[in-house]
């Protein structure tokens, strides 16, 4: 994996990282901070599985959301990078065979944060950090957070999609197993 | 292969759920290097977006600048007679023979921090400051701004620390703590805990306030300083109702936060003076 595209994805999804936690709250109004809540890595992790394969996504998907876990520890260590890792992993095991259209790729990014989202609520729940009923999580974060990761997606489809065929172009040799 | 991924991130969890002192150094040094990027863009953009609330704030300026003055006047009266009481109070110390411990107790030190990323992951919301060990940072001390109390240290690397705002008290979680509260004017006759957070309507809500207690709607809520953990007379919220409680023998009141939590950029990190303990 020592290519000049996989280092600049990382490059890249380092930065949005970055971005995630420093101007994102202040891009997102007062009234909707905690409410809308950026999960740009995730994007880029579900379309590591569309145009890169699964086991690209999951890697991706563990590594960052240990970042994610780590930088901000507060109550419970390793659950974005187990969702992370497990949605990408079987969104690449379902569609990485097919040719993947804006339309597919937004509508599995969608189902997608919804999904991760409810891991992680009932991660939180079982181990007793949040009491708040699934209903309210649904609507209080989950819904309005999707339609950010949609806009986000739908904005950086086009150069994400390049930059992750170019990176298959020039060795197609990684994607045979 | 699924397998073996649950039963890794189950020994993750509670490996972060068990009672750690410090953190392990990968972990210190993941998140002091990502804060030191972290710090380039949190300001900057907190910069920008600061521009434009100044000018849309450029009509309240005349309103502010005239409370202010009359605060001001006020402080000066104020004072005068805090002096004159700290002196006295001072040579009564001396009097009961205090020792340097005691005498200490109460002699707080705030450190300005910088916010340098925030995470509003609604379970998990923290923000990283860019304080550590190395500037005499630890665990659990209590984080405020100019309005408020804003929450407690609850990890530091030796560059950086993380805050756990005060809206994550939850009395049923078994990693949060709650504050021994009071009220200001009433400190040794007003009561209560403030344990946990409600998300639904955005308030702290205060348990355990005796039956018998003068707290009525309004009063400022400090911390009272009982329970060790938070230094005492750090500014909480105001009351805004209150009620009998679950079970009808004590009351319960809600409170609106003094603090505001959204885009913080500046906040003071309360040092207590060592207790001779540790």
């Amino acid at each position: 994996m020592g290519d000049r595209g996989i280092n600049r994805l990382i490059l890249v999804m380092l930065l949005l990282f970055i971005v995630e936690g420093t101007i994102m709250p202040w891009l997102i109004p007062a009234e909707l901070t905690g409410r809308i809540v950026p999960h740009f890595l995730f994007v880029f992790v579900i379309f590591a599985a569309l145009y890169s394969g699964r086991h690209r996504a999951l890697f991706f998907g563990i590594s960052f959301g240990f970042l994610q876990d780590i930088v901000y520890f507060g109550h419970l260590m390793g659950v974005n990078a187990f969702a992370m890792g497990l949605i990408g992993y079987y969104t690449g095991v379902l569609l990485e065979r097919r040719r993947s259209t804006l339309l597919t790729a937004l509508s599995v990014v969608g189902l997608g944060s919804i999904l991760y989202d409810t891991i992680v609520y009932f991660v939180n729940m079982v181990f007793r950090i949040t009491n708040e009923s699934y209903a309210w999580a649904l609507m209080d974060h989950i819904l309005p957070s999707l339609f950010l990761q949609l806009v986000f997606a739908l904005a950086v489809y086009v150069p994400a999609r390049r930059l992750y065929e170019s990176h298959l172009k020039l060795n197609p040799e990684t994607e045979e197993e | 292969m699924l397998m073996i991924g649950l039963i890794l991130f189950i020994a993750v969890i509670g490996f972060s759920l068990s009672d750690r002192k410090e953190l392990t150094w990968p972990e210190k040094f993941l998140g002091d290097s990502v804060g030191f990027a972290q710090q380039w863009f949190y300001k900057p953009a907190g910069l920008v977006a600061g521009f434009f609330e100044d000018i849309r704030e450029l009509k309240t300026l005349h309103e502010e600048n005239e409370q202010l003055k009359l605060t001001a006047a006020a402080y000066a009266r104020d004072k005068i007679n805090y002096n004159f009481i700290q002196k006295e109070n001072e040579r009564y110390k001396e009097l009961l023979h205090f020792t340097d411990r005691q005498k200490n107790m109460n002699n707080y030190k705030y450190v300005i921090a910088q916010v340098i990323a925030i995470d509003n992951d609604p379970y998990n919301h923290t923000m990283v400051i860019n304080l550590g060990s190395k500037n005499g940072i630890k665990p659990n001390m209590a984080v405020t701004t100019v309005d408020g109390l804003v929450g407690l240290v609850s990890n530091v690397r030796p560059y950086t620390a993380t805050v756990t705002p005060i809206t994550e008290l939850d009395d049923t979680s078994p990693t949060s703590n709650s504050i021994a509260a009071t009220v200001l004017g009433r400190e040794d006759s007003s009561f209560g805990i403030v344990g946990s957070y409600d998300k639904e309507t955005d308030r702290l809500i205060m348990t355990k306030i005796a039956e018998s207690d003068k707290m009525i709607v309004d009063d400022v809520v400090i911390t009272s300083g009982l329970g060790n953990v938070y230094p005492r007379g750090l500014v909480i919220g105001t009351v805004e109702t209150r009620q009998v409680g679950d079970f009808g023998l004590t009351h319960t009141a809600t409170i609106k936060m003094a603090a505001k939590f959204d885009h913080l950029t500046e906040v003071f990190v309360v040092q207590v003076p060592d207790s001779g303990d540790e």
